[in-house]
């Protein structure tokens, strides 16, 4: 193999195909990045096993073929590397290792030979459908915050992607929960989609696939089977396992009924949160919401501190009532919240309340009260 | 294959693999035997280890020849008059010690009963039964046991060196000896050297000291504590005295050293708070109770018991510790102040500065003037001319000044001490947060998926039998059909990273084992610790001299003061004898 390359277009390519690569590895070839040069383009692959990303970078290669470098290694070496360079990589017949020459310096990196390579990639993936660059950054952003981490849950620990109706409409979802909190988003389904399994993608992936978004403006194409998933864009490709696992059929811990309905300005609502919670040390900022007719009072008390309040004025023409939460709770359900107001539909102290964006139906968010 | 009754040898030999796992458990059998008998001094003498010759003498009610006869023979005892198994008085029952000791040894018994003139000596070799022969000893008897284990070579080759077998066997008689103050005790190795030489001593604590150290004795507190005919009596340690291993926890039931993992874990959690992980406090003590209220038959060397009502027990032990060391309050160990004093070293010359001058008054008053702070600059005047109160008024006196920006040093009535102003404050924000916590109750998260948690069905029914204590706690569960509890709110504090089905499971094996939730305090506590680590004064803060006087006075008001969470002395203090000495005035 060997080729010549911009030094942009590989840093690019490595910075999204070395994030994979864990930094401690028991198998050695997980350390390294494969290499394959063909057609006028080089090739980058990195896995772990449960994610896999490849991308197509172009490059005037002079000698077809493969082989398989440190990862790590070799992002460093391109990064320190000057603006502008050109770099050349050159494996030998002996593939043992390959030597890579920019202006003046030179690197002999160790390589392992490119047919141990683990692939991720075989399998059907027999459900394929389009979704925009935005509407995947909608569905992922709205919920990530909820994914659980705690591991005895492991079905937890990633956002749960199906097709379901809603309202008679057909619709895809994601979701995600942490037990403690809920969020659904929803869009109407793309063709192709209807007929999907419910899939959960773990929280690694959709950390790797957010960063290849933010770099990819159009179409991504989604293809999965009840195992993988792989996420296609221009060049690049993320494929990965699924968590094999159930989620937890959340439909039935969303309330239908709370009928007490307070309705608040988003950011108002969120700065008096943020300021009443400095009063509290602890882990847990607790803070209540004290209701009645038109009025919110927010109030933290703190045995070390002391207490504060703060009223607001909403709308709210239910029955008198108080509810305490996580304030962080709160304040990662309001950034999450892009309109202007903000609703909770609440039943008593004891149970979950549903939280939206006023004006935007697609998502819901769900928090279960703090007690004391 | 055909089943047979195995010989008697063949059958002592596989007790006394059970029985006597090594020389110190022959020791302790036969200092055992001694104590039984009702002797006022026991001496042991150990040859290579005791591996080679263990002999035991002394001064008790011997036996006759009859006796002697009967005492080799398996199951035969006098220490069961009434065949009953509920009611041990005595240290051994089973009557299987010597049978076994002379399974796999060279064994000779010498004794003549008080009262008597004649003396009678009796040989077992490897299980043989030699002739019994007179002899000439004074009253009591000795045990000679040479050559152990010659008869099963298999358990000589697990022997450790004789220098570990022995230093075991003088363990086991000192534990012994502390339950057992008024006899001495000696141990000697074959070249004659005392391994151990304990007078009789009129109380407990002397006794404890003398095989402890007074450094133990000076640094614990005293426990004296009853309960449904239980008493509870000994030493604890102060938690700045505490160990890396728990070695020296030393327990007693009824006059019997015991490890027994209900007490171990007793003593644990007594300390819980006050000790890190990996520290463990010293104690002995003692618990004596109704003979039927404890079964001591359930381990073959007698290491362990079982209690009838095991929960009261532990009640005891934690109660009894916790009251005592709350009351001790920011008492530190002088170990502590002691470990210091061997760090001040006199400078390695005195001759250089004995030929200087002695400095003159001026020079004095300059040098003072030079260390004296800066007239008011650096801090506000402490509130309008407030008088100095007089440093005897306070155990940890008056803030003199501030070192390194991270000690206070303070002036006592007969001395000074040296707080760690980090490690104390952070005490103080933890004592009160765990105060808070008890006062306000604990804040829960109620959960959108409750959790459900799969246990055996015992296990399950214990959990959720506790359910309103867990709750007091933050742990909101109830019972999930058989075999199953569900959680519908964990506790506010833990975040939401709380590993809810292994908390549970955690619980479940400490209310068995110990019936107390510590895992959940536990966890709680090192939350509160956490918090209180970032939340109180930092090494490297600078404080005024009102600032550290109203630490110092929090200190003396608050309980466990005087260590850290960490079980690290809050301060240190050094009296005036002990500076004098430094200084060679003493
Ligand atoms: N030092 C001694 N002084 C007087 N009598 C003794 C002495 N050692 C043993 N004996 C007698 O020999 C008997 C047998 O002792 P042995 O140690 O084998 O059994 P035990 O003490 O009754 O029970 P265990 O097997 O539980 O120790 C004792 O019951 C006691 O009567
Ligand atoms: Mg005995």
């Amino acid at each position: 193999m060997k080729l010549t390359i911009e030094r942009a277009a590989l840093l690019r390519a490595l910075g999204h195909v070395q994030s994979v690569v864990e930094r401690r590895n028991t198998i050695p070839i997980l350390s390294n990045v494969m290499l394959k040069a063909e057609k006028g383009k080089l090739s980058l692959a990195a896995t772990d096993m449960d994610i896999e990303i490849v991308e197509r970078v172009p490059a005037q290669v002079s000698r077809d073929g493969a082989t398989t470098a440190p990862a790590h290694t070799l992002y460093d070496i391109v990064r320190k590397l000057r603006e502008g360079a050109q770099i050349e990589l050159d494996a030998g017949s002996d593939r043992g290792s390959m030597t890579l020459r920019s202006g003046r310096s030179t690197f002999t990196l160790q390589c392992l030979p490119p047919e141990d390579y683990p692939h991720l990639a075989g399998g059907e993936l027999p459900h394929t459908f389009q979704l925009t660059a935005s509407e995947l950054k909608q569905l992922i952003d709205r919920t990530r915050f909820a994914i659980s981490t705690e591991e005895t849950r492991y079905y937890l620990n990633g956002i749960y992607f199906h097709a379901t109706r809603s309202n008679e409409m057909p619709v895809l979802r994601a979701v995600a929960t942490d037990g403690h909190r809920l969020a659904r988003v929803e869009m109407m389904c793309p063709e192709g989609a209807a007929g999907m399994p419910g899939v959960i993608v773990p929280r690694k992936t959709v950390g790797e696939l957010r960063k290849l978004i933010d770099e990819n403006e159009g179409e991504i194409g989604l293809a999965l089977s009840e195992t993988k998933i792989r996420f296609a864009f221009g060049e690049a490709t993320l494929t990965s396992k699924l968590i094999d696992g159930t989620f937890p059929d959340y439909d039935r811990v969303i309330p239908t009924g709370n009928d007490k309905i307070l309705e608040v300005d988003c950011k108002t609502f969120a700065e008096a949160v943020d300021r009443v919670a400095t009063i509290s040390t602890e882990k847990s900022r607790a803070v209540k919401l004290s209701l009645d007719k038109n009025t919110l009072v927010l109030s933290a008390t703190s045995p070390e501190n002391g207490t504060a309040t703060e009223e607001l004025e909403v709308r709210y023409n239910a029955a008198p009532m108080e509810i305490g939460f996580n304030s962080r709770y709160l304040l990662d359900i309001a950034e999450q919240i892009e309109g202007e107001g903000v609703q909770f539909a609440m039943s008593d102290a004891a149970s979950p309340t549903v939280v939206r964006d006023t004006a935007d139906p697609s998502a819901l968010y769900v928090l279960m009260p703090m007690r004391v | 294959m055909s089943i047979r009754l195995l010989p008697p040898t063949l059958v002592n030999r596989i007790a006394a693999g059970e029985v006597i796992e090594r020389p110190a458990a022959a020791v302790k059998e036969l200092v055992e035997n001694a104590l039984d008998a009702g002797a006022s001094r026991i001496d042991v003498v150990l040859e290579n280890g005791g591996q080679t010759r263990i002999a035991v003498v002394d001064d008790g009610c011997g036996m006759s020849s009859e006796e002697l006869l009967l005492a080799v023979e398996r199951h035969c005892t006098s220490k069961l008059p009434d065949d009953d198994l509920l009611r041990i008085r005595h240290l051994g029952f089973r009557g299987e010690a010597l049978p076994s000791i002379g399974a796999v040894s060279r064994l000779e018994i010498t004794s003549r009963p008080r009262g008597s003139e004649a003396a009678w000596r009796l040989r077992v070799e490897g299980g043989e039964k030699g002739a019994l022969a007179p002899a000439a000893h004074p009253p009591g008897t000795r045990v000679e046991v040479r050559d152990l284990f010659y008869a099963t070579p298999a358990r000589l080759k697990f022997l450790k060196t004789p220098r570990t077998e022995r230093d075991a066997a003088v363990d086991a008689v000192q534990r012994l000896a502390m339950a057992w103050p008024q006899i001495a005790f000696s141990v000697t190795a074959d070249e004659g050297r005392a391994l151990l030489k304990l007078a009789p001593a009129s109380d407990r604590r002397t006794r404890l000291a003398a095989i402890l150290g007074r450094d133990f004795a000076d640094n614990a507190v005293e426990i004296a504590a009853e309960r449904e005919g239980a008493r509870l009596s000994g030493l604890a340690g102060l938690p700045t005295l505490a160990r890396a291993t728990a070695k020296d926890q030393y327990l007693f039931v009824n006059g019997r050293p015991v490890r027994d993992k209900l007490l171990l874990g007793a003593v644990r959690g007594a300390y819980q708070d006050l000790l890190a992980g990996d520290r463990h406090a010293m104690v002995a003590l003692f618990l004596e109770l109704p003979a039927e209220e404890v079964d001591v038959n359930v381990h073959p060397a007698k290491a362990e018991v079982r209690f009838r009502d095991s929960q009261m027990v532990r009640g005891l032990i934690v109660g009894a510790l916790r009251h005592a060391l709350a009351a001790a309050g920011h008492r530190a160990s002088t170990t502590v102040a002691a470990t210091a004093l061997h760090a001040f070293r006199a400078p390695p010359s005195m001759g250089m500065l004995a030929l200087q001058p002695r400095p003159s008054a001026r020079e004095l008053a300059e040098a003072q003037a030079l260390y004296a702070p800066p007239p008011a600059a650096a801090e506000p005047a402490p509130a309008a001319a407030e008088e100095p109160e007089p440093a005897e008024l306070y155990p940890l006196g008056l803030a003199r000044a501030q070192l390194h920006d991270t000690y206070i040093l303070a002036e006592t009535r007969n001395g000074f001490v040296l707080v760690d102003q980090h490690a104390a404050h952070e005490r103080l924000v933890y004592e009160r947060m765990k105060a808070a916590l008890a006062a306000n109750g604990v804040a829960r998260q109620a959960l959108l998926l409750p959790e459900v948690v799969e246990l055996d069905e015992k296990a399950a029914a214990l959990v959720a039998g506790r359910a309103e204590e867990l709750a007091q706690l933050g742990l909101v569960l109830e019972p999930f059909g058989p075999g199953a509890v569900v959680v519908r709110e964990v506790p506010a504090l833990l975040g939401d990273k709380v590993e809810v089905a292994a908390l549970v499971r955690d619980l479940a094996d400490e209310l068995a084992e110990l019936g107390e939730a510590f895992a959940l305090k536990e966890r709680l506590e090192e939350v509160c610790g956490t918090l209180a680590c970032h939340g109180s004064v930092r090494a490297g803060r600078k404080l005024s001299v009102p600032e550290m006087n109203a630490l110092l006075r929090q200190m003396e008001a608050t309980p466990h003061s005087g260590q850290c969470n960490h079980g690290r002395p809050t301060y240190v203090e050094l009296r005036r004898e002990d500076i004098e000495r430094l200084f060679g005035r003493r």
